[in-house]
């Protein structure tokens, strides 16, 4: 929920458009995905860690990517005025986007560009991470450095410190806090996405990505469950390992670079895992130290000439390729949209005419998920504050539930719930839940966590009874922290639709009628790429329209009406 | 030598200018301590950022030593009211940054470093981090900061206002030692303040400015002997004379 920016009101529209264009423009005639041949053989036990390490490599490498990208984009945005009224609301697009959706056309264009081999869907999957990672850590950067107290930084300027040695001692450890508490939430949709990426293209290729997520699925699907289990168990190991060894302490590191006037807020939620805080573990000391005595033997002089020559040749180069570069910008927007035009121009494949029943059914199903999920969350959350000892157990409970990928356990689920209950649609129901309850739980958690004590003792002491005070004081208290859930629950949830809603198992489709079913098919089954456009469009229209006429304007009254003074 | 030329600067909020500042024309010789007072809001920190070079002013100029300031002025300091310190360096540290910018070898700067902490007081502080300081002490280490560059002007925005009376009481009466001390470098010091007792207690002359847009009403010599007091003859009537101009 970021702070309302002033920006041409179009300028999404066309970013989106724009967006859907470029894969537009690149694709060649309709066809169904028919991925590179390699033999799938059967996962065995040895497999795990080398299937712990494709996951890991391809997490660190759109890690790393989205966190060059996230520089660029944020201090270009916080130092330059003009570039950030452009490049603030295209992040904010890229953040409320549904990319998950776009997975099949990601896949639909590296394959179209590098032929069907592994490295189209590596780059499809990391390319997917990228999407989910880099925008909050973009707005983390231009956070950091636009918040520095102007005096602060009027000091600096004053001792004449500039370039490399200003980025050095000013720019970056300014936004080391906010980079930090963004990676961790960064780092866990990676998962999410990284674990979706793998399930979804064992589902149909030939030749997968391996990893844990490929290996979860897969060995389910061949009804080996000591293999699933201990994929499983390896993933939440390591996903756990890493909070432990690696975003805790560098958590706990990154408060040294906080100014004394901002105000922690995020800390607010941190009770119960300060005790599991190991400190920079050994292991990683030596690393630091190299890194610090190479930092401060930066030959900041030179460095500096070198930068202002690069600066002055790319500026230079920019006033001369301006207008050009305006021009194919243009040119290709315009071809773009024509591309578009021509891949969802009618006549449209019979099924387009199911498009409003599906989205209208994948609505009903998040709905119902989202009810369920509430159904067991506001009694433990109502029951937490009366009883604020357990809030940090649970909490504990809520951030692990979090951290670890909900998409793992789609698998499970579908090996647990195929061909009982109902079958399908209970399924796809159960599916929606895993991933939005923990979110909805955390955050409401963190709601009980603020209620004043003082104020309950003084409804108490009122003769309120339990029930009038959940309703009167708690209910109403939590309702920024439960709209603030909701919008991160939704959002996950729309995203989890192409895994929850078509699943292959033991061979067989199971699929039922939804937005998330539509893309899968179109990918994969019948080519159709103009239902592929038009499934992606509706989607992307639905979610951008939803967040800015439902959660900003119920988050922004809810937080003006139930907001607790401090 | 420091002079002003015509300076006017304004803000402006969709090209509809907003003046600050109007027509600000001034001599400051060395060796002169100039305070500048007048209501909030009158663009007293503004004037002073742009004597700095911080801010350009929208019109006019300022010449150092007979030179045309375009930039940050490398022979000057500033010290600010919120201290400012880089959280994340020690004392030491921060104090030595100006140095780095000024590309000073690493063991001279280290010397200076510690000798004008000692100077302000700081002895042994060196490797403490700002957070673990008092107020006072923060801007102490500020002003070992501005010193360890050796400047020849240093510019002081309200350095008093955010500490309790009695350390603010002292850190005056420090800076006041420190600026006749003849083995410091600086000559000219200029400070921006809103108290009026601080600026006839201090200063050699009193520059008066009418609230916004910000103009000189008033150009005052403060000939009274130092050490000077609170309870020395004419005091109040200069305090008195300066409150009626400003109001």
């Amino acid at each position: 929920m970021s702070v309302e920016r002033k920006a041409p009101p179009w300028l999404p529209l066309l970013a989106g458009l724009a967006l859907v264009a470029f894969l537009g423009l690149l694709l060649g005639p309709e066809r169904a995905l028919h991925l590179a041949r390699g033999v799938a053989r059967a996962p065995h036990a040895q497999d795990l860690l080398p299937a712990a390490g494709w996951s890991m490599l391809r997490m660190t490498a759109s890690y790393v990517a989205s966190l060059l990208f996230a520089w660029l984009a944020g201090y270009t945005a916080a130092t330059r005025p003009r570039a950030a009224r452009l490049i603030l609301p295209l992040l904010d697009v890229g953040q409320s986007v549904p990319v998950l959706g776009f997975f099949p056309a990601a896949i639909y264009l590296f394959v179209t560009l590098l032929g069907g081999g592994r490295l189209s869907l590596e780059m499809a999957a990391i390319f997917l991470i990228f999407t989910s990672q880099v925008w909050n850590l973009a707005f983390a950067v231009y956070e950091g450095i636009s918040t520095i107290p102007a005096e602060t930084r009027a000091a600096v300027d004053s001792l004449g410190v500039r370039g490399v040695l200003r980025m050095r001692a000013l720019l970056l450890p300014a936004c080391i806090p906010p980079l930090v508490y963004n990676s961790i939430l960064s780092w866990a949709n990676g998962w999410y996405f990284l674990i979706a990426c793998e399930i979804i293209v064992t589902g149909k290729a030939q030749y997968d990505l391996p990893g844990l997520g490929s290996m979860l699925s897969r060995s389910l699907a061949r009804g080996d469950l000591a293999l699933a289990t201990g994929a499983l168990v390896t993933l939440v190991a390591l996903v756990v390992a890493i909070e432990l060894v690696v975003w805790r302490p560098v958590r706990a590191w990154s408060q040294r670079y906080r100014y004394d006037t901002q105000v922690a807020e995020e800390d607010a939620e941190e009770p119960g895992f300060r005790p599991l805080a190991l400190g920079i573990p050994a292991l990683l000391r030596p690393l630091r130290a190299l890194a610090h005595s190479l930092w401060e033997r930066l030959p900041i002089p030179a460095l500096n000439r070198a930068g202002a020559r690069v600066t002055a040749l790319l500026l230079s180069a920019w006033r001369w390729a301006r207008w050009p570069l305006g021009l194919a910008a243009v040119a290709a927007v315009v071809f773009g949209f024509a591309g578009i035009v021509h891949a969802i121009r009618p006549p449209w494949p019979p099924e387009a005419a199911r498009l409003p029943l599906a989205l209208l059914l994948s609505f009903l199903r998040i709905a119902a998920a989202y009810v369920l999920a509430m159904l067991w969350i506001i009694p433990v959350a109502l029951w937490a504050s009366d009883h604020p000892r357990q809030v940090r157990g649970l909490t504990l409970i809520a951030q692990i539930g979090a951290s670890v990928p909900a998409t793992a356990f789609f698998p499970v689920l579908v090996a647990l719930l195929v061909n009982r209950f109902g079958g399908m649609e209970i399924i796809s129901i159960a599916l929606a839940m895993t991933g939005m309850q923990w979110y909805l739980l955390f955050n409401l958690l963190g709601g009980v966590s603020r209620v004043p004590s003082d104020l309950r003792e003084s409804m108490r002491s009122l003769g309120l009874s339990r029930a009038q005070v959940h309703r009167q004081l708690v209910l109403p208290a939590c309702m920024p922290s439960l709209v603030t859930g909701s919008v991160v629950a939704w959002g996950g949830t729309w995203n989890a639709l192409i895994l929850s809603e078509y699943v292959v198992y033991r061979g067989q489709t199971y699929e039922v009628l939804g937005l998330g079913q539509m893309l899968n098919r179109a990918t994969f089954q019948t080519g159709s790429r103009s239902l592929l456009f038009l499934s992606v469009a509706l989607l992307v229209a639905t979610v951008v329209t939803v967040n800015r006429l439902v959660w900003d304007p119920l988050y922004r009254a809810v937080s003006a009406r139930y907001r607790l003074e401090t | 030598m420091l002079v002003l030329r015509r300076v006017t600067l304004s803000y402006f909020d969709r090209a509809h200018p907003t003046p600050v500042l109007e027509d600000v024309s001034l001599e400051i010789p060395d060796h002169q301590f100039v305070c500048i007072v007048g209501p909030s809001g009158s663009g007293k920190s503004t004037l002073l950022r742009i004597m700095m070079g911080l801010t350009a002013p929208t019109t006019g100029g300022v010449l150092y030593q007979g030179r045309p300031l375009t930039d940050v002025n490398l022979h000057a300091a500033m010290v600010f009211q919120s201290f400012t310190l880089l959280p994340w360096l020690t004392v030491q540290a921060n104090v030595e940054i100006g140095l780095k910018a000024r590309e000073v070898p690493e063991e001279e700067s280290r010397r200076r470093g510690t000798y004008y902490l000692g100077k302000v007081g700081l002895d042994g502080y060196g490797e403490a981090y700002p957070t673990e300081l008092s107020g006072g002490m923060k801007q102490r280490a500020a002003l070992a900061r501005a010193l360890a560059v050796e400047p020849d002007l240093l510019f002081m925005d309200e350095p008093f206002a955010g500490l309790d009376a009695l350390t603010s009481a002292n850190l005056r009466e420090e800076v006041l030692t420190l600026w006749s001390d003849h083995a410091l470098p600086v000559n000219t010091v200029v400070m921006v303040t809103h108290i009026i007792e601080e600026a006839v207690l201090m200063a050699d002359r009193v520059l008066v400015l009418s609230s916004r847009p910000g103009r000189i009403v008033s150009d005052l010599e403060i000939a009274l002997p130092r050490p000077r007091s609170k309870r020395d003859e004419g005091f109040d009537a200069l305090v008195d004379s300066i409150f009626e101009k400003i109001v």
